[in-house]
């Protein structure tokens, strides 16, 4: 107990990169639940991959000299954070216009889409001419090394993200659920997407940053599955997928510290755990008690 | 400005409906009359939810004119009944939750903020269609009618002029049909409401159209229901329901 304690005070070594991962942990899940409701789930998988080669090509713009935001450690930080964001974003929105047209197959341009992802990441590291293992790090998410400053600005911005989530969930629902009515209802259902991709974007590249594209997932798509089956509405779908997040991020930690293990594996290893108890759990438990 | 109570909700005036550059339908004329109780009918695939969905203002007029009349901003306020089969049954909502999005166009930011909501025109919407007993029940584990009559509570809750229904009794029981029915004919009496009805046949509730619009091979052929309903074509196409 006091070594669970001791993690989570402010002079712990490693304070930011606990809190950075629970933060991660609580907030990824609400915007994950749009992703497994909407059945994007597979969009889970790509988006960070992108929002990855994002920050591999900002890195490797300022390997080939082309140092116009980046001077010192925090700046290059920043400009990785703008690459992520642009990569994710403009994708999102991409794909969210070649949905909407019902072009083509989605499973198909996602797979693709991963698989560029992937390469483009690789071919993105080869080429920058310097700081490939601090990259590596930062593609696998590092968050040790974070300012005090970046730090309280991201749990502002993820701040930020968890208001919207549930100040606009109505909103939010309407659009993913029936988006007929809501035109109906006399609804801008394009702005509303918009707005959700936007947070879903800025949700994923600092996620990424802080954990990597692999967790990112694990928290995107488990945690709202596994709380699927026992949500009586959309908040408690929220509340529920969030809190799974929160506490299998924060178990990760414990045991990756105490076992000295990675952390991204264990994170998920935990979360899967969670899913499927939950769907032991439901199959046991008669459905007039959910 | 009040309308005139002559003036019809909606009027297309030899227009083009469909999707994209491609019409699937041409030369619609068709005027819907405060109070009326439309049938829109044909077979599948020959356009009935194009023009549902035209009125709705889910997809372009194509050419031609399309007028409406109402009392939000000069258009009418619609109640809309999907097809129950679109709605994803992975959503975690109740009854009550799905009715509650009828009220969604009324809630302002600030409204929200202190938490008010609309629960006493939910509540009423629910008791009007035979559905308090299912407000706490998750939608898709309701039959096809009990989920009909929470999609019509719903469609009420946007306190509509017109109250449109895509296919309500499809895949429903006899018994339940005539339910529904009733429960339609109860609500267009109770809120004064003007209906239309898309079906791919015909049954029990031909006798509760005032108007037809028959819907074939492209064109739209419309009229009162008696006068449709004893023409050869409708007789023939449903002779084995007539």
């Amino acid at each position: 107990m006091s070594l669970i304690y001791e993690m989570l005070k402010p002079d712990f070594l490693l304070h930011h990169a606990v809190w950075g991962s629970i933060v991660v942990g609580f907030v990824c899940p609400l915007v994950g639940v749009y992703f497994v409701l909407r059945r994007l789930v597979f969009w889970g998988v790509a988006l960070p991959q992108v929002s990855a080669s994002g920050i591999a090509f900002a890195f490797m713009l300022q390997g080939l000299g082309l140092n116009f935001l980046a001077g010192n450690e925090s700046q290059e930080k920043h400009l990785a954070i703008v690459g992520a964001l642009i990569f994710t974003v403009g994708t999102i929105l991409v794909l969210a216009a070649l949905e909407r047209r019902g072009a083509g197959l989605s499973e198909g341009r996602i797979g693709a889409l991963y698989a560029l992802a992937w390469a483009a990441s690789i071919l993105f590291v080869a080429w920058n001419a310097a700081g490939e293992t601090e990259m590596l790090g930062l593609l696998k998410g590092e968050i040790v090394s974070i300012s005090e400053a970046d730090f309280h600005a991201m749990l502002d911005i993820f701040g930020a993200v968890t208001a919207c989530m549930f100040l606009f969930q109505r909103e939010f629902t309407l659009v993913s659920y029936d988006r007929d009515m809501a035109v109906t209802l006399g609804r801008n259902v394009l702005v509303w997407d918009v707005l959700l991709y936007l947070i879903i974007g800025v949700t994923i590249s600092l996620g990424v940053m802080t954990v990597g594209p692999l967790v990112i997932f694990g928290f995107l798509v488990i945690p709202p599955l596994a709380a699927l089956p026992w949500a009586r509405g959309m908040a408690s779908l929220s509340i529920l997928s969030s809190l799974l997040g929160g506490l299998s991020a924060f178990a990760g930690f414990y045991l990756s510290f105490t076992r000295d293990l990675p952390l991204g594996p264990v994170v998920i290893g935990i979360a899967c755990g969670v899913y499927a108890l939950s769907s032991t759990a439901r199959l046991i438990v008669p459905k007039s008690l959910c | 400005m009040k309308k005139a109570a002559s003036e019809p909700l909606i009027r297309f005036k030899n227009a083009s409906l469909g999707y994209g550059k491609a019409p699937v339908l041409t030369k619609v004329d068709l005027d819907i009359a405060p109070g009326s109780f439309w049938g829109i009918l044909g077979h599948n695939g020959s356009g009935k939810t194009t023009i549902l969905k035209t009125m709705l203002g889910l997809i372009p007029c194509l050419r031609g004119e399309l007028a409406e009349h109402g009392g939000l901003f000069g258009k009418p306020r619609f109640g809309y009944v999907p097809q129950k089969e679109r709605l994803d049954p992975l959503y975690p909502l109740t009854s009550r939750a799905v009715t509650a999005m009828g009220t969604y166009r009324k809630l302002d930011l600030l409204q929200r903020l202190r938490g008010a909501g609309h629960d006493d025109i939910v509540n009423r919407c629910l008791a009007d269609c035979g559905a308090t007993h299912l407000a706490e029940r998750r939608l898709s584990d309701l039959s096809g009618g009990q989920k009909q009559r929470v999609l019509i509570a719903r469609a009420l809750a946007a306190e509509p002029e017109i109250l449109v229904l895509d296919e309500p009794l499809a895949g429903i029981d006899i018994t339940t049909q005539h339910a529904l029915l009733k429960l339609l004919k109860d609500l267009k009496d109770q809120h004064s409401l003007t209906i239309l009805m898309v079906s791919h046949r015909v049954s029990a509730e031909k006798g509760l159209f005032t108007d037809v619009a028959w819907v074939d091979e492209g064109r739209v052929t419309t009229g009162p229901s008696t006068a449709m309903f004893a023409s050869g074509k409708i007789s023939e196409v449903f002779k084995s329901e007539l």
